[in-house]
């Protein structure tokens, strides 16, 4: 089993682009740092219509109310303002975003265990005499012993056939060649719509982990190493 | 039912849950899911409001988070961003009125 850098093709070249822009690192940040309340007024406010402030302050009372200390407040007031500009975007544009930033706030995540320079994007895994996958994986931890692969989606809704096929294929393959590697789908949506999502697919998901907005700061967790 | 009770609010929110459905189910590939989604979420709303805090009198910011949602949701009109509000609307619903998703 090795790891490669995915090929460079045109649309690569434009999605890295996305991937670059400050914004996104900036919200993965504080998706890093929040906590599900925060996680699901960016869902709601990046998939909305509105990009009002104050009517999302009025729908999120739990984190803009009189509860919160004045840290919870400007935690919850940062992650608005940046999904906001998010969703400031035209659809198309917002919905790159929307990936990268899954894809931004695995990767920090991840290394808060993981030395960062063994957790890494956009990356192919060859096999032995098996044809390489034409989509790289999203995100990679490289550690010998403790591979992982992540595909990351904003919504239950991205979890596919061809997805489940590819994780399942990689970690069989792996298995093959008496390694190992742990594959995770990591989805910015309920675990419940994630489960309705999942049971409705025929594809092989059974050593497939799902990690659902519920679960992600298990990313960082001790146990993830361990997987 | 009460109207200013949490169980009438959810109880709304379970018709808004539908108007979403209804409009996401036009992709046709996606209608099993969108019906299953619309099952499950709704399974929720009303666990939530049959329990003992759906019985609750809901204070006004609350009437008014869950209107907003709702509203929020009403202003929709791409079948694809309604799936996405298909699952989003439940669970800022839930939030609001202090249930797990």
């Amino acid at each position: 089993m090795r790891f490669q850098d995915a090929a460079r093709d045109g649309r690569a070249v434009v999605y890295a682009t996305i991937q670059a822009d400050p914004l996104v690192a900036r919200v993965a940040e504080l998706l890093a740092a929040a906590s599900r309340a925060e996680r699901i007024l960016a869902r709601a406010v990046m998939n909305g219509e509105s990009t009002d402030a104050e009517r999302w302050r009025r729908i999120f009372p739990t984190l803009f109310g009189p509860g919160p200390d004045a840290a919870g407040r400007e935690r919850a007031e940062a992650v608005l303002a940046g999904s906001l500009a998010v969703a400031d975007k035209g659809e198309q544009v917002r919905s790159q975003f929307r990936g990268a930033i899954v894809e931004e706030l695995t990767a920090r995540l991840l290394a808060r265990r993981t030395p960062a320079a063994a957790v890494r994007r956009e990356r192919r895994i060859l096999f032995d005499g098996v044809p390489a996958e034409i989509h790289p994986y999203d995100v990679t931890v490289e550690v010998a012993g403790s591979a992982r692969a992540y595909d990351c989606k904003w919504g239950a809704r991205g979890i596919n056939a061809d997805v489940l096929h590819q994780l399942d294929d990689a970690r069989s393959h792996a298995l093959d060649e008496d390694g190992s590697l742990a594959v995770a789908l990591v989805v910015f949506d309920a675990e419940r719509s994630c489960r309705v999502r999942l049971d409705a697919q025929t594809a092989p998901h059974g050593a497939t982990r799902l990690v659902a907005l519920e679960q992600l700061d298990s990313l960082g967790g001790p146990g993830e190493a361990g997987r | 039912m009460d109207p200013d009770t949490v169980g009438a609010l959810l109880q709304a929110a379970i018709e808004a849950v539908d108007g979403l459905a209804d409009l996401g189910e036009s992709i046709e590939d996606e209608w099993s899911y969108v019906n299953d989604l619309r099952q499950a979420w709704t399974d929720r709303l009303v666990e939530a409001a049959d329990g003992p805090a759906g019985a609750h009198s809901a204070g006004p910011a609350l009437v008014e988070a869950i209107q907003l949602a709702i509203d929020e949701a009403g202003r929709i009109s791409d079948p694809h961003r309604a799936i996405d509000w298909l699952s989003t609307l439940p669970q800022v619903v839930l939030l609001a009125a202090g249930f797990e998703a």
